[in-house]
């Protein structure tokens, strides 16, 4: 049984860990930064330790530090949330061979799905559908030209170390191969000191559907349907669903059975996230499976009634899973909305400063996940989401109008938000007639 | 709005199921950076070569580890020579002493050799271990290095040592100081024969190592932060009673004070020998010219109608390119080394060795600045008499491996002041010369800008010298030439005109060889249009020079001023 848990992150997921954990009544240690003294979530954990000055290296990311951090606070594991250290192998290894639990996959998983050539591997022996590609790295242009012409055009090239939509070009013809080719190279380069690459099959209009998973220590494993992310802009998820509106409940099973069917194949333990992209005709590919908490969880908690939080910790201390596939019922339509401290009107830079004055919608089926409050700063620091709304309605139409009026009601001041441009989202047709794909933003 | 101390605590769980094994660091996991103090995980800081991530301090590495990093996937064969560590003083505890480290490290001595490939190059290496007494060198050490050095020389074979040592070893007393006399003399052999002895300097590298083989490099590299030195720190201060500044016998500290070309971080080693190597390949042009080039014609295409005072002024122009940018524009792979050897690296000089057309070539420049701020760091391209002597060793250098050597010559003068005085100025400039007019290799001197007397004589004593068509070379400024003749500093547009400074000028009076001409208002922007040219008339240069031998060279070059 799990005593103390220390939570190496910050902001809201920070804050979401800790309210789990309060409610299962384990003891909660806090990491933060110089710059996160006043956060909520330092203030909120029943302890709290400075690992080190603002900047995410030398505190969020400093692996010794949380290790250190871990020992001297008496935790016996460690919830990383999602980005810093949440997908590093070498850091769970770390907390294993220290024998602190890693809320969370083996880092041997971890490793296996974090390379996205292994990983496509595993899914692939698995029964679940892929798309085409290359099946190794590759850094010479000539082979690259030579394997886009067997796959056929258009193409994807991607950074084997890609993340976030860097290191990525689409060749819609051979023509544009060189040049693509090149630039996502030279990209992935300098972004993550590799520039080996993969080439794959470009689907034109897909949707982005992914779906979450709960697999335990004694091979349990269920899906708790879909999510709808299709909403993003630059590759950033900004609204999400579930379900989703072009998903039948056939495909969901079908989808569903394909997922568990690859979180087994890959020995998956704890919760996770098997991504793909949906095309028109209803076929579907493995994109990538994510081995941690998703920041777009909570919809899938109230389509769903299970806490994905409590659940993660459970798993982690061995519990079996009482959850069986047929357990799960989704209940109405759930939507959140990230809210970013930027600047829609300043190409979406971001924009520190002071909360002045602060207000957040409340009421039936309204949920805030946030850890800001009046008068805190936001740092330039870190990730610029500082709020989550989100909203769950009896259908999807229901779902939308409760988004429109929240958003409506929320009220920060002091910074500049995305806001408005949610608004204008929720509010756009093809949103409100579920018909958009990935390029949904891009079209607006 | 302050949260702290706001809300309730509610970690009421009891314990019931079984109850987590304490967490706790296995011993060896994490390691402590000797320097800076961070914990670092031992993986990670594998996987960064044992260089600290967090202050990038250089820490020691096993011999076999270094020859891992430096050398191709496999390609390195030991070579085992029949020695023994003698213990030729009865020295008490010494056996034992070393049966015990063997034992631990399972390493026989200090130092391990052998053949290997850089690059698909073929060397031999030497490699130092510290964990063995600190490498320091006795009988085994000396005669291994020697030996190491005698197969190399024999085998025609560059020589690369990785120094790292605490200096003689005390428990073989006089023995030991008899090895910096054998390694060293086993060096001057492969030197004679042309072959390149190339040293990298790690942490710690001190004592009678520093003062024979490590020193002796053709070229000397340094790990970054790495104690290089000869006396020890602790016996200095107890001398001279007085507490060591920060940075002494550093590395960088080194490469100050003239006695390290490069500091190169650990994991570029093996990219910056390979370059190193690959610029010490001799190569043939293809095509022989052999007829002595003086383009008589050239003066006669100047167009711009320029006065010698105008002239004066184009040459110091801020906005004309500086010898690094032609160096930039002209040549690849450029590697800068520096250091006299002797006093100080002088940043008006700047040298090294870089490829023009794949043919390498010493290139050595008069460095002016291109702002307020770099001409301060490069003393307006005044060069100071350790930066003669840098490029002297440069040239010497080219010399021994038979490079050609081009010369960028753009200063006012040689540095004026007291420190260029006590530094001996004058013999710096006069040995330039003297030395010059003997080497054996070709020697090409463009004037980009000014050429100012005998600092610029210092670096143009060639076998031909260009100018550029606004450039001027004179036996003083016109400034100091109006004021020691007529005292009036301020007549110096006139002194222009009687002085013969000009590109024409010189050319008609048999002083220079060729032209090279300029576009209207030069500036920076447009310095192609002049490398261009420059870079064919280099190469005619060097495919004429290509076919004379090496007396050739020098009875050209001593006629050519014979009769000045």
């Amino acid at each position: 049984m799990i005593k103390k848990i220390l939570i190496a992150n910050r902001g809201e997921i920070a804050v979401r860990i800790i309210r789990a954990c309060r409610e299962l009544g384990i003891e909660t240690v806090a990491v933060y930064s110089e710059t996160d003294a006043e956060a909520l979530h330092t203030q909120l954990a029943d302890s709290a330790i400075c690992i080190g000055p603002a900047s995410a290296t030398e505190s969020y990311l400093n692996m010794e530090r949380i290790i250190s951090a871990t020992i001297i606070s008496g935790a016996d594991a460690i919830h990383p949330g999602f980005g810093f250290l949440s997908e590093n192998s070498k850091f769970a290894k770390l907390c294993y061979d220290c024998n602190i639990t890693f809320i969370g996959p083996s880092y041997e998983v971890i490793e296996n799905l974090g390379n996205k050539s292994n990983a496509k591997t595993t899914m692939k022996n698995a029964g679940v559908p892929v798309i085409e590609g290359s099946k190794d790295p590759i850094i010479d242009i000539e082979e690259g030209r030579k394997i886009a012409g067997e796959i056929g055009y258009p193409v994807i090239i991607k950074a084997v170390l890609g993340g976030g939509g860097k290191g990525m070009r689409i060749a819609n013809s051979a023509a544009e191969f060189n040049g693509a080719f090149s630039n996502a190279k030279k990209e992935s380069k300098m972004a993550f000191s590799d520039d080996r690459m993969y080439i794959e099959k470009y689907i034109e209009n897909p949707r982005h559907i992914e779906f979450q998973i709960l697999a335990d220590k004694y091979g349990n494993v269920v899906h708790l349907g879909e999510r709808e992310c299709s909403i993003q802009r630059n590759h950033q998820k900004l609204l999400e669903e579930a379900p989703s509106s072009a998903i039948s409940s056939s495909l969901r099973n079908k989808m569903g059975e394909v997922a568990v069917n690859g979180a087994k194949a890959a020995k998956y333990e704890n919760a996770g996230t098997i991504e793909f992209l949906l095309d028109e005709d209803g076929s579907f590919y493995f994109m990538e499976m994510n081995t941690r908490i998703q920041v777009e969880h909570p919809v899938t908690e109230e389509v769903t009634g299970i806490d994905l939080i409590k659940e993660q910790i459970r798993i982690a201390e061995g519990d079996k899973m009482n959850l069986k596939q047929e357990d799960i019922v989704i209940t109405g339509h759930a939507i959140e909305c990230r809210i970013n401290a930027e600047d829609p009107e300043e190409n979406f830079r971001p924009s520190p400063g002071e909360i002045k004055e602060y207000h957040m919608p409340g009421g039936n089926g309204i949920r805030i996940d946030s850890a800001i409050y009046q008068g805190i700063k936001i740092s330039p620091y870190y990730d610029s989401m500082i709020a989550k709304i989100i909203v769950h309605g009896k259908d999807r139409k229901e779902a939308i109008r409760k988004m429109d009026s929240a958003l409506g009601e929320l009220v920060i001041n002091g910074i500049k938000t995305n806001t408005h441009f949610q608004h204008e989202i929720v509010n756009h047709k093809n949103f409100k007639d579920g018909n958009f794909t990935i390029k949904f933003i891009d079209e607006m | 709005m302050n949260l702290k101390n706001l809300f309730k605590k509610t970690n009421t769980r009891k314990i019931t199921g079984k109850e987590n094994t304490k967490p706790e660091v296995p011993s060896g996991l994490f390691v402590k950076c000797d320097k800076c103090g961070s914990t670092i995980s031992k993986e990670e800081l594998g996987n960064n070569l044992l260089v600290c991530p967090k202050c990038n301090y250089h820490m020691p590495i096993s011999a076999k580890e270094r020859i891992k990093i430096v050398t191709d996937n496999n390609s390195f064969a030991e070579w085992e020579f029949e020695i023994k560590t003698k213990n030729i003083l009865n020295s008490k505890g010494y056996d034992e002493k070393l049966e015990k480290i063997r034992e631990k490290i399972d390493l026989y001595e200090a130092v391990i050799s052998g053949v290997a490939k850089i690059d698909d190059r073929k060397v031999a290496i030497a490699v130092m271990d510290s964990r063995f007494m600190m490498a320091s060198m006795g009988y085994y050490v000396g005669e291994h290095i020697t030996k190491t050095i005698e197969k190399a020389t024999a085998e025609r074979l560059p020589v690369i040592i990785f120094a790292a040592s605490g200096g003689a070893r005390m428990q073989e007393g006089i023995v030991s100081l008899m090895q910096m006399a054998k390694t060293s003399a086993a060096l001057k052999r492969h030197h004679e024969k042309g072959l390149l002895y190339l040293t990298v300097l790690t942490h710690p590298t001190t004592g009678g190592v520093t003062a024979s083989f490590a020193s002796l490099g053709d070229i000397i590299l340094a790990e970054p932060g790495a104690l290089i030195g000869f006396a020890g720190q602790r016996v200095i201060e107890s001398t001279i009673k007085q507490k060591l500044p920060e940075g002494f016998q550093s590395a960088e500290f080194q490469l100050k004070n003239g006695f390290v070309d490069r500091i190169v971080e650990r994991k570029e080693l093996k990219t910056e020998i390979g370059k190193i190597l690959g610029l010490h390949v001799r190569t043939k042009a293809n095509k022989i010219y052999s007829k002595i080039h003086k383009d008589k014609a050239a003066t006669k295409k100047i167009k711009e109608k320029n006065t010698p005072w105008e002239i004066v002024n184009l040459a110091r122009d801020k906005n004309r390119p500086v010898a690094t940018e032609y160096i930039n524009k002209i040549f690849d792979d450029f590697m800068e080394f520096h250091g006299d050897r002797n006093f100080g690296d002088d940043s008006a000089i700047v040298g090294g060795i870089a490829k023009f057309k794949g043919k390498p070539v010493t290139v050595i420049a008069q460095a002016k600045g291109t702002d307020i701020i770099t001409n301060v760091d490069r003393n307006f391209g005044m060069p100071s008499p350790h930066g003669y002597r840098k490029s002297l060793r440069l040239m010497k250098q080219a010399e021994k491996f038979g490079r050609p050597i081009i010369c960028f010559v753009d200063t006012p003068g040689a540095y004026c002041g007291i420190t260029a005085e006590e530094g001996g100025q004058g013999e710096a400039i006069a040995r330039n010369i003297f030395e010059m007019s003997g080497l054996s290799v070709p020697i090409l001197t463009i004037i980009i800008g000014e050429a100012g007397s005998g600092g610029a004589l210092a670096m143009a004593v060639s076998d031909e010298v260009w100018m550029m068509e606004n450039s001027i070379y004179a036996i003083l400024s016109p400034e100091g030439y109006a004021s020691i003749l007529w005292k009036d500093g301020s007549r110096a547009s006139e002194a222009a005109e009687e002085m013969k400074l000009t590109a024409k000028d010189l050319m008609e009076l048999g002083i220079i060889d060729d032209i090279i001409l300029e576009p209207t208002n030069y500036k920076r922007e447009k310095i192609k249009v002049v490398t261009k040219v420059m870079e064919k008339k280099i190469l005619r240069f060097l495919m004429d020079y290509e076919s004379y031998g090496e007396d050739d060279i020098r009875k050209h070059r001593y006629e050519r001023f014979s009769n000045m």
